[in-house]
């Protein structure tokens, strides 16, 4: 084992003191942060503020919004008919953003058409529509009703219909959440897909310059393999240490210093907005949706229990998955050769990523259930169920899954070994299935 | 003392060494020979334990050969290989701590060996900044830094200029002194003439012959004489008579003479000394041995006449 870590701390070493690593432990979290940025600053890509014009000939609204009018919008009446077409092209309209059409039996139908010359934004949109509705429901209370307003709207209750898994009674599953799942289950993959092609190459580099004669002198092929894959895991594990570091940073910056009116809630009107419309379901819909994001990350992710499972999954299916780069490897007969063998490893990585959006979206599933056993796919579909805390995804069935990744990782590591002992020390030659299987035969 | 006894080993089904045995006792020098494909890089795999035989064993000073002994051994392969990205003294010290040294002892002996070799000053230079030559010097230390006890080397002369291939000899001379046992597979057959105290031979898998290299030489004696003189070439060939044949002759100058001769029959080395007693001035007479060059052309040569029949 002292051999092992020799030769793992000279490949983390190597790794350390190479130019492209240390570019990427910067560029890695700054492009995440980037990334993040744009979406915060640019995820309503609509127009912010409006003008509208109310064209109500009939005058229906009485001049009049609500109580509380909110400030990004400015409303003007104007009560003669207007057509969309002079509205357009009219320079007296110009002025104005959009304008909203109130027809006289608006009561009836209960349809308004809103003009626009430009889309506005999502968060616009839900306002103007709310504001419109409730200006039109207390018409229609005082048209049709003798109660007071905010009589009619203590007994104006919509019904409730909620969808409960007998499984989940609290709801505590949520598809929003299980992206975050995703997200480290992607996480995953990207770095088993990135350090392990760095196995396979740093394998066929020693190859082929030899210097693996040297240390087979010195040391079991089988130590050799587990120092490769510690060093390099061990790489792979403080970028993602460092990269976690920089983007919890980052986002600390974002929300204290630089989105301080998009995180915090006092400031941000559309929380109020969205509990006086909390009633309404789509709207609720709309308006969760668009600060889903913001929500996601600082209120619905649950660290303590993802982060550990994350940790401990990504080094056993490191150890999976860096078992095959390994075997690849050492018994191909070139690099550009192995990359071949590289396909279907990289199709099994793939696969991961429909498991984790069946283990969303059907975490029931016999294929979820399927998915989560499966060595291949099993860290993104737990990481997806513990991520929406369902209740099948207990304690008890991570633990079992990760008991059969644990045994998997140590069969396949077991024959990585015996394929190295027998082809790492051959060269130039084209790799088939029937040599595999010849030096898998061989003691 | 290694002992092989009756190893074999085959890849896919081809014999690579086939029931090898041979003994190299402690303290010596020994020539690992054979043309091409012959099974040396093999043999000395298995000894290194960088393979298994098939069949066989190996003993060191009368134990088997095991994942102990990687300390004891040293190994220089033919075909050199260090991690290029790495600096000379880091490469050095990773290959002693491998070989069981701790990092100071390690790191001790590299400066050590580095000064040796006069070559501190490239301590800290990437081995892929290196000429060819220079880092062949540091594969050769990357095999004795560890101070083994047993040093086998794969062609450890080539890509040596004349001054370094004098210095590495120089060295594997100074650990023979020094007691430690060195295998050497080589084509250089001056070096093995010069530093080697036995020799086996392999061809086609097989050990066909094991001996030191005197015997090697003498077993291939062909009769043939040294002679300076100094007189006339009349006086010689009234000398040698039908006796001996001349095979080359060679003017020194001032009439002096370097030949050849070989015997005929039974003639002997006093027959010769007899015949040209006072009838040429004599500077010397000595047997001309076979160069192991020729020693290992004649014996391939004959193990293939043999194979043939």
């Amino acid at each position: 084992m002292r051999n092992s870590w020799l030769i793992a701390s000279r490949e983390f070493m190597e790794r350390w003191n190479s130019r492209s690593y240390k570019i990427m432990l910067i560029l890695g979290p700054l492009l995440i942060l980037l990334f993040t940025y744009f979406l915060l600053k640019f995820g309503d890509q609509g127009k912010n503020s409006l003008r509208v014009l109310i064209a109500d000939p009939a005058n229906l609204f009485d001049n009049k919004i609500t109580s509380h009018p909110t400030k990004a919008i400015d409303y003007k009446f104007y009560t003669t008919y207007l057509d969309y077409a002079e509205f357009r092209d009219g320079n007296r309209f110009k002025e104005f953003d959009a304008f909203v059409e109130i027809n006289e039996k608006i009561l009836q139908n209960k349809t308004v058409k809103l003009f626009y010359r430009e889309s506005p934004s999502l968060d616009i949109k839900m306002k103007i529509k709310f504001e419109l509705e409730r200006r039109t429901e207390e018409r229609l209370i005082a048209e049709f009703t003798d109660l007071s307003i905010d009589r009619f709207r203590q007994l104006k209750q919509p019904l409730n219909v909620d969808f409960i898994n007998v499984y989940d009674p609290k709801n505590q599953a949520d598809n929003n959440r299980g992206w975050v799942g995703i997200f480290f289950g992607s996480l995953i993959l990207f770095f088993i897909g990135l350090f392990g092609m760095t196995i396979l190459r740093s394998t066929s580099k020693d190859k082929s310059n030899r210097v693996v004669e040297v240390i087979l002198a010195s040391v079991r092929s089988s130590d050799l393999m587990l120092g490769k894959i510690i060093g390099i895991g061990l790489s792979a594990l403080v970028q993602l240490i460092i990269w976690a570091i920089f983007v919890v940073i980052g986002l600390v910056v974002f929300k204290e210093f630089i989105f301080t009116d998009i995180f915090d809630a006092s400031n941000y009107e559309g929380i109020q907005y969205a509990a006086d419309i909390k009633n309404d379901i789509l709207l609720n819909a709309s308006s969760s949706r668009y600060n889903a994001f913001i929500d996601l990350i600082f209120h619905r992710i649950n660290y303590g229990v993802i982060l550990p499972v994350f940790f401990i999954f990504f080094l056993v299916s490191y150890f999976f998955y860096a078992a095959f780069f390994m075997a690849i490897g050492a018994t191909s007969g070139s690099e550009s050769d192995g990359q071949q063998f590289v396909i279907p490893i990289f199709c099994l990585l793939l696969l991961s990523f429909y498991a984790g959006f069946v283990a969303m979206y059907y975490p029931d599933s016999f294929l979820a259930t399927f998915f989560a056993y499966f060595p291949f796919t099993a860290a993104m579909t737990v990481l997806v169920n513990v991520s929406m805390a369902t209740s099948a995804s207990g304690l008890v069935q991570v633990l079992f899954v990760l008991l059969i990744l644990l045994v998997h990782a140590f069969i396949f590591l077991k024959i990585a070994a015996r394929l190295v002992k027998n082809g790492i020390l051959n060269s130039g030659h084209r790799l088939n299935l029937s040599t595999i299987w010849l030096w898998l035969k061989k003691s | 003392m290694i002992a092989i006894s009756h190893v074999s080993k085959s890849f896919n089904r081809k014999a690579a060494l086939d029931d090898v045995s041979l003994k190299i006792d402690s303290g010596q020098i020994y020539g690992l020979l054979g043309p091409n494909g012959a099974g040396k890089t093999t043999l000395i795999r298995i000894i290194n334990q960088i393979i298994q035989a098939d069949q066989g064993s190996i003993q060191v000073d009368g134990k088997f050969l095991t994942e102990n002994h990687w300390k004891d051994f040293g190994y220089l392969p033919e075909e050199r290989g260090l991690y290029k990205a790495m600096c000379v003294s880091d490469m050095l010290v990773f290959i002693a701590c491998l070989r069981g040294l701790t990092r100071h002892d390690a790191r001790n002996n590299v400066n050590h060996w580095l000064a040796k070799f006069d070559i501190s000053s490239w301590s800290k230079s990437k081995i892929e900044s290196l000429s060819k030559g220079m880092a062949q010097k540091v594969q050769f230390i990357a095999a004795v830094v560890h101070q083994p006890t047993y040093l086998i080397l794969d062609e450890p002369l080539s890509g040596f200029d004349p001054i370094n291939v004098d210095l590495i000899l120089s060295e594997l001379k100074a650990m023979k002194a020094e007691g430690k046992t060195i295998i050497l597979s080589t084509h250089n057959m001056k070096s093995v003439e010069e530093i080697c105290d036995q020799v086996g031979l392999l061809h086609k898998s097989k050990l066909i012959v094991e001996d030191t290299v005197h015997k090697l030489r003498e077993n291939q004696r062909r009769g043939e004489f040294v002679v300076r003189f100094s007189g006339n070439m009349i006086a010689l060939a009234n000398a040698l008579w039908t006796e001996f044949e001349l095979l080359e002759t060679l003017e020194l100058g001032d009439n002096r003479f370097q030949i050849i001769v070989k015997q005929r029959g039974e003639r002997s080395f006093e027959d010769l000394a007899s015949n040209l007693m006072g009838k040429i001035k004599l500077e010397s007479i000595a047997e001309r041995l076979p160069s192991m060059q020729e020693v290992f052309l004649g014996l391939i040569a004959k193990e293939e006449e043999k194979n043939e029949e």
